[in-house]
């Protein structure tokens, strides 16, 4: 009776690691329809330079507001300054981070959204 | 029972456990993601958002870098079918524009697609960069002027067409141009340059039979009226409808 519990352990294990190696490294859940919110962080501040390049084109910050609320749930401000951290850690050019800084203070001048507060 | 038979039995749960595991309960986790991987619509809306950073600064080289992160794109094309796409859907006209203008700018010369890279980030950086080639525009300020309205009947067409060329001073074709079409219940618009295979400054747009309408470039201040599909003598019995030909050109 052991033999055969030890068999049964035995396979279960070697089974589980066979279908973990197949499930995360062969065959792994494929996502193909992402949203923006999942962009890996140099694409997200490229993303968020094109928002501050057309802002200051076209000063529509409705749009602007649209474009980066796309990026996810946090403070649209908090994007901008991410990307504002990013571009200075990789060196971009003093014309994207003055378009950047311009989208960010225009941003952070908003009145803030109302928090749920104390009673 | 023997012992291979429980090992084989072991082995199979043991199989089913771990890729219920895998595949449901902590599956890979995808949050650094490239843009290629975008669902279709945030796909659209980042390639838009590419062209109006183009037609804010016109770095096409900056531009042909981004659109190089999808690796399927067909890019004219692509850009083109979405420009109608969001004038159709009645979003920003200064979308299409610019999705018409940088689709009319990559049609220009050759296609140098940047050298894909794995670890270098996508954004620019303090490295001297070419400068842009500049797309034909149209000099800010200076008016458009009618300069020929004929009658065209082409039995190639399947529909009768009001097809709207617009120049600019230099005999150049000037794409993302707003043209204004309105008749007695409606009015509609569309920009040139969308179908850069018939011409950068090329438009067109269809008209229904019995209907007149009245043409306007948004630039200019000169209206064309009394546009309607007229009867064309097909080769046989059968008449067809023709088109009408409008070119614009701007003053020196």
């Amino acid at each position: 009776m052991q033999n055969k519990l030890a068999s049964l352990i035995l396979g279960l294990v070697f089974g589980a690691l066979i279908a973990l190696v197949y499930g995360w490294l062969v065959r792994p859940v494929e996502y193909i329809d992402t949203s923006l919110d999942s962009l890996s962080i140099d694409y997200r501040t490229d993303y968020v330079l094109m928002v501050s390049e057309s802002y200051a084109s076209d000063q529509d910050l409705t749009l602007a507001q649209v474009r980066l609320a796309a990026l996810g749930p946090q403070a649209l401000d908090e994007y901008v300054t991410q990307a504002i951290d990013y571009a200075l850690d990789n060196d971009f050019s003093r014309a994207d981070l003055e378009r950047l800084n311009a989208l960010a203070i225009v941003l952070r001048a908003l009145p803030q959204p109302a928090g749920i507060g104390p009673p | 029972m023997s012992r291979r038979l429980f090992l084989i039995l072991g082995f199979g749960i043991g199989l089913a456990v771990g890729l219920y595991y895998a595949w449901l309960i902590s599956p890979v986790e995808y949050v650094e993601t490239a843009p290629y991987s975008l669902r279709a619509d945030f796909r659209g809306d980042y390639l838009a958002l590419i062209a109006s950073a183009y037609a804010s600064g016109g770095d096409l080289l900056r531009a042909r870098t981004r659109l190089a992160l999808f690796p399927d794109l067909d890019t004219a094309t692509e850009l083109a079918a979405l420009a109608q796409q969001r004038l159709a859907a009645g979003l920003a006209d200064t979308e299409a524009s610019a999705l018409s203008q940088l689709a009319s700018a990559l049609s220009q010369g050759p296609i140098r697609t940047p050298v894909p890279t794995v670890s270098v980030s996508p954004t620019p950086s303090n490295t001297p960069r070419p400068s842009p080639t500049r797309r034909p525009t149209a000099i800010p300020g200076a008016a458009f002027l009618l300069t020929s309205r004929e009658q065209i009947c082409d039995p190639l067409l399947s529909e009768p067409l009001i097809q709207v060329v617009v120049l600019n001073a230099a005999q150049g074709s000037v794409p993302g141009q707003e043209v204004i079409v309105v008749w007695d219940t409606g009015q509609d618009h569309f920009f040139t340059g969308l179908k850069p295979e018939l011409g950068l400054g090329y438009g067109d747009f269809a008209m229904t039979e019995g209907v007149t309408y009245t043409l306007q470039l948004a630039d200019s201040l000169q209206p064309v009226t009394h546009l309607a599909a007229h009867e064309c003598e097909g080769q046989g019995d059968e008449p067809y409808l023709g088109s009408w030909l409008i070119q614009f050109e701007q003053s020196p």
